[in-house]
């Protein structure tokens, strides 16, 4: 029968969840990942190297949401993520001039939140089909853009030295 | 006569033949050579004290900026206060569930109609592909291969506020205001 020959426990039975442990274990720090860049594939005739998908809004829960669910959707569609992060935040100061006056009043603090998505191994027939599909899915507020992974964009993440900049400058 | 001593001011020592050239009418004697090997060796040791620095801050391995989106501020983190809802009554409890089921329902409905879009899209374009194949091979090949125009690929977002046509802003300016990290 197959409901008897079930190996899985429902949650309702006594002996639900008797192999559980980790729970126990004390909590471990997360270990620090080396800060390394990975080889960017450049693809080949008829699939893409690896893309950037960057969703910008000044609304976070939005973009988050908006990359979580472009996350899934690769996964549903077998396309490879190599990675998912965040950019850092930037924060505007909106300021205008007053109508009878000359100077400039604070309006607004504006942040502005970034999210990618890295996905490689999309093929060049479906990549249309996916391109349409989030552009039908995207929500208001959003921009989208679609680019291909170079090595400054990753750059792009990491503290400036300005040390080390000058010091180089220095001997050229 | 009263000129003579004029003229002797004029030029600081008998050597001393126009004001512009000086450097080149006075003799140097011993110091070029002493010159030349001091700052030798001066720009060598400075040269390698800079190599030394860089290598040690190379070292270093580079530091990703941290994002501000994942740390909670500090104002949040009190404990204090909490909110205090009233209870709700059995009517308002029994239609919010029902309105998350037919929601889930709705969304469920969305998510599949998606995935028949999707997969109608990819038979409609493998099946013309097959007909282009037949036609001609030339074409077919040149249609498999990929679009260098297709990225970067930029889109805005619908737009259900649109600019009005006849708005006149005031004047302002932004200002970028975005923390600098440095190593």
């Amino acid at each position: 029968d197959a409901l008897l020959s079930c190996h899985r426990h429902y949650r309702s039975n006594p002996t639900h969840g008797i192999g559980r442990f980790k729970y126990l274990l004390p909590k471990q720090a997360p270990k620090k990942r080396k800060v390394q860049m990975k080889e960017i594939n450049p693809g080949t005739e008829h699939e893409y190297g690896d893309l950037n998908i960057q969703v910008t809004s000044h609304d976070l829960c939005l973009v988050e949401h908006f990359a979580q669910y472009l996350h899934k959707l690769c996964n549903r569609l077998c396309l490879r993520v190599p990675e998912s992060y965040a950019m850092p935040t930037k924060t505007h100061e909106v300021l205008f001039l007053e109508e009878r006056g000359s100077k400039m009043q604070l309006d607004a603090v504006l942040t502005t939140h970034q999210r990618v998505v890295q996905v490689t191994g999309l093929s060049s027939t479906f990549a249309p089909i996916f391109l349409e599909v989030i552009q039908s899915s995207q929500p208001e507020g959003v921009h989208l853009l679609v680019k291909e992974h170079t090595e400054a964009d990753f750059k792009s993440r990491l503290k400036s030295r300005p040390e080390l900049e000058e010091l180089l400058a220095q001997m050229n | 006569s009263s000129w003579l001593p004029q003229m002797a001011s004029f030029r600081g020592s008998h050597w001393q033949t126009s004001v512009l050239a000086f450097r080149a009418s006075l003799p140097m004697r011993a110091q070029p050579k002493k010159k030349k090997k001091v700052d030798v060796k001066r720009e060598q040791a400075q040269k390698d004290r800079m190599k030394k620095k860089i290598k040690k801050l190379e070292k270093a391995a580079a530091e990703m900026i941290p994002v501000e989106d994942f740390v909670t501020p500090f104002k949040y983190s009190d404990g204090s206060r909490v909110r205090s809802l009233p209870p709700l009554s059995f009517e308002e409890t029994e239609r919010r569930v029902l309105l998350l089921k037919k929601w889930a329902v709705f969304k469920q409905k969305q998510d599949e109609a998606e995935k028949k879009a999707i997969q109608t899209l990819v038979e409609a374009q493998q099946e013309a592909l097959k007909e282009l194949r037949l036609e001609s091979e030339e074409l077919y090949q040149a249609a498999i291969k990929r679009d260098k125009e297709l990225f970067p690929f930029e889109s805005d977002g619908p737009s259900y506020t649109p600019p009005l046509p006849g708005y006149d802003p005031p004047e302002g300016k932004c200002i970028d205001i975005t923390k600098v990290y440095t190593q």
